[in-house]
């Protein structure tokens, strides 16, 4: 204890700064050790990869880009200027409007880009933020878009009928995006938002009702006045074609095989023998029949059974059987899902007092479709491509369309470019769709929970 | 929707007209629905080739557009079924199509188990051979052992194997069911010979890089009569078809032609007043007016004209007519048609 005693630093213990990582574990350097040249067979395997990589690309993209050529009046013009070493483009740019159109008037096809940038507009809030009746704006893109543009695609002479359906759907388009816009500012649906402003902020009930059937009203009345001043040319089916009909059957087969395939699964596992009956039979039925097989029965065998003179639009049999069968498939991939569900989810919802549908759409079906996210959109990749079998019953989809460019007397034997084309075109939407729904399955997370 | 319309009608038409009678003429269909719905096959260079601008042309669609004209005066009021071989007949027996216009081989069983009716030849063609010119190879004879490219589904397959099978010979065949495909393999080596009808060889070839580089050996093994067809049942709408025909390769032997026939029409000629109705009344017969020829020759021509515009020696189908069997029968041809009187 002597006071003298100068008392030493206390020994802290400072730790040395941890050396560097040798530089061949980190960055580039480091991955590559590891990932390709980590041992002397890998080694290897990865210069020979690297050789087969460089020899596939080199070839393509001098046949398709540095040999090709771009501007000629006819193949022959092609095959002088560079023999069968690049790509003959031209036949494929003077045939590209049919390609994607088909055969559809070409004074005519701002009719299917405004169909299509509609549908674009119609979605678009769904992805937009603070958006809240998502549900709502989905459904009518699903069930009230296809009346609007069917008419736009179509054309014709248009009876009141046709023409109201058509306004509605117009009428609803214009609500899509008053509502989006009302709630992206304001927090409120267009209509709720109509009603505070016209009738105060806590009206009477009937008043709220009477502002909200007047709002409809003008919509719909402001719809009809453009609806009918519109006198769009005839079209008919058969003159569709190229990548527009591939959309068209493969969209509609899309967007009916879900909800059918639901409805049939959920049919097939009822405990109603009827209803289950029908369900099973026509499943099987489906399934156990080639795409291929159901289309030429619908287009060939059909007309057999019909009188003399009527005459079911060939395009419209071919969309049927594709979305029967593409509903089959979905019913299995569907019950595949709802089976996955515990049976204790089956049984907390009917403890909770939820009758068959409540149960069914609130606690089974969220978790089931989730589940099934890779699946389903699997099972539409499959129908997207499969629709160029139509091009065997004589519609001119894309593989069609392709074929006839090598047939054409100008490009006669063309017919690498349009396919190699198409492929490329075949790709982007399939990858698009299987990204897209990668991303889906992060958001929801159903891949983390099971 | 209107398509779901369409199906809804259909059906409530399916209870209610189902007594109709079903022998209604086909002449009255088409007339009733104000077009003639012509089946053709995919498109094919010179009988019906689809432009980039989407019209039909060639011997067969004009074939489709003569009927037409006959009956409406108007050869654009056709629409074109473009249909696979394979559901061709079918298509026909169903009804959908009127008429079938679509180089088929006229042969005994389609004729009497397909139901179906030929109403005529519009152009004669031979199965035979193209190979490298730098194989040496000179005849069909000398084909023994070798690999054959050929369309699969056709007559063209069958009559390969008669041929090798009469002559001793073998062969191994490598099918597919695109030209394009097949040609791309010949080209490159996979088989030593293309076999098809000579016009289609000639047109392939004629767009190959070198076509000098290939041959079409001579011999012809097959006898390929092509012409249109109608449904077995409705002889009045063959007889159509069949004398649209007829009267285009008569109107060639005649010398009328579509610029000379407001001349031909004033004619003192007996043969040429009858084909063009200024007297008689052969249209009568079929229920088409009496000048039917008239419109046919007015928007179509002649069989000789039809035969230069699409595959002609002047076309890049490039098939040349002198002495070959598509000529008249007064140039020693096979192009004969029945009397008009």
């Amino acid at each position: 204890m002597a006071p003298d005693h100068t008392p030493t630093p206390p020994l802290v213990f400072t730790p040395r700064p941890s050396a560097p990582p040798p530089p061949s574990t980190v960055g580039v350097m480091g991955w590559l050790r590891a990932n390709l040249f980590s041992s002397v067979p890998n080694t290897i395997l990865t210069f020979l990869g690297a050789y087969i990589l460089y020899v596939f690309l080199e070839a393509i993209i001098s046949w398709a880009l540095i040999n090709a050529v771009w501007e000629a009046p006819n193949r022959r013009a092609c095959l002088d200027a560079v023999g069968r070493s690049g790509a003959c483009w031209p036949g494929v740019i003077a045939w590209l409007p049919n390609l994607i159109y088909g055969l559809y008037p070409k004074d005519q096809v701002w009719r299917i880009d405004l169909g299509a940038l509609i549908l674009v507009l119609w979605a678009l809030p769904l992805f937009l933020p603070r958006v809240k009746s998502k549900i709502a704006i989905g459904l009518t893109a699903v069930l009230v878009y296809p009346f609007l543009v069917s008419y736009l695609f179509l054309g014709g002479e248009k009876g009141w009928i046709w023409m109201v359906l058509v306004a509605g759907s117009l009428a609803t388009f214009f609500w899509v995006w008053l509502t989006a816009i009302s709630e992206m500012r304001t927090g409120l649906p267009f209509l709720a938002l109509l009603v505070r402003t016209l009738a105060g902020p806590d009206p009477i009930p009937e008043r709220a009702r009477l502002v909200r059937q007047l709002a409809w009203a003008a919509l719909f009345v402001t719809a009809l006045v453009i609806v009918s001043r519109w006198q769009l040319v005839e079209v008919p089916t058969r003159l569709w074609g190229g990548l527009f009909l591939t959309m068209v059957i493969s969209g509609i087969g899309i967007t009916f095989s879900l909800p059918a395939g639901v409805m049939l699964a959920l049919g097939r596992r009822s405990s109603m023998p009827l209803i289950r009956g029908f369900c099973v039979a026509f499943i099987e039925l489906f399934r156990s029949v080639p795409l291929i097989t159901i289309l030429f029965m619908f287009n060939t065998m059909l007309p057999l059974f019909l009188p003399v003179g009527v005459e079911v639009d060939r395009l419209l049999r071919a969309i049927v059987a594709v979305c029967l069968f593409a509903a089959a498939y979905m019913a299995e991939i569907v019950r595949g899902g709802l089976q996955a569900i515990p049976k204790g989810q089956y049984e907390a919802a009917a403890a909770m007092g939820l009758g068959y549908w409540q149960s069914t759409t609130l606690i089974i079906l969220p978790q089931a479709l989730k589940i099934m996210i890779p699946a389903i959109v699997g099972n539409f990749i499959g129908l997207f491509k499969d629709t160029t079998l139509v091009s065997i019953i004589g519609l001119f989809d894309m593989l069609s369309m392709a074929r006839a460019v090598g047939e054409d007397t100008r490009w006669l034997g063309l017919f690498i470019e349009p396919f190699f084309f198409i492929t490329m075109i075949y790709f982007v939407f399939c990858f698009a769709m299987s990204q897209y729904s990668m991303n889906l399955e992060r958001r929801l997370g159903g891949g983390q929970r099971r | 929707m209107k398509l779901g319309l369409t199906l809804l009608a259909a059906a409530a038409a399916m209870v209610t007209v189902s007594t109709a009678a079903y022998a209604q003429q086909t002449l009255q269909q088409v007339r009733t629905r104000g077009s003639l719905n012509c089946q053709v096959g995919l498109p094919t260079p010179g009988f019906y080739a689809l432009a980039a601008n989407g019209t039909w042309s060639g011997l067969d669609v004009d074939m489709c557009r003569a009927v037409a004209a006959a009956i409406f005066d108007d050869p654009n009021r056709v629409q074109y079924q473009s249909v696979t071989s394979a559901v061709r007949f079918t298509s026909l027996a169903n009804g959908e199509s009127d008429m079938l216009s679509r180089t088929t081989t006229w042969t005994a069983v389609r004729d009497t188990q397909l139901g179906l009716e030929f109403a005529g030849v519009n152009f004669y063609d031979g199965q035979g051979f193209l190979v490298p010119r730098a194989s040496n190879i000179t005849s069909a004879r000398q084909l023994d052992g070798a690999t054959v490219c050929v369309l699969t589904g056709t007559t063209t397959e069958l009559n390969l194997a008669d041929y090798f099978r009469a002559n001793n010979m073998t062969f191994r065949a490598v099918t597919n069911e695109n030209v394009n495909v097949l040609v791309e393999t010949y080209l490159g080596g996979g088989c030593d010979a293309y076999t098809n009808d000579k016009s289609g060889l000639a047109s392939r070839r004629a767009a190959f890089p070198n076509p000098n580089d290939h041959v079409i050996l001579p011999e012809t093994i097959s006898k390929e009569p092509l012409g249109p067809v109608v449904r077995h049942g409705d002889q009045n709408w063959g007889d159509i078809v069949r004398w649209v025909l007829y009267g285009m390769i008569e109107a060639e032997e005649m010398g009328v032609t579509q610029a000379n026939l407001a001349e031909m029409q004033r004619s003192t000629n007996p043969g040429i007043r009858r084909l063009l109705g200024t007297e008689g009344n052969i249209g009568q017969g079929m229920g088409l007016p009496a000048d039917f020829m008239v419109r046919v020759i007015r928007h179509i021509g002649n069989y000789g004209e039809a035969y230069e515009r699409h595959v002609g020696a002047n076309t890049p189908i490039g098939i040349p007519r002198a002495n070959s069997l598509n000529a008249l029968w007064t140039n020693g041809g096979l192009m004969y048609a029945m009397p008009f009187r």
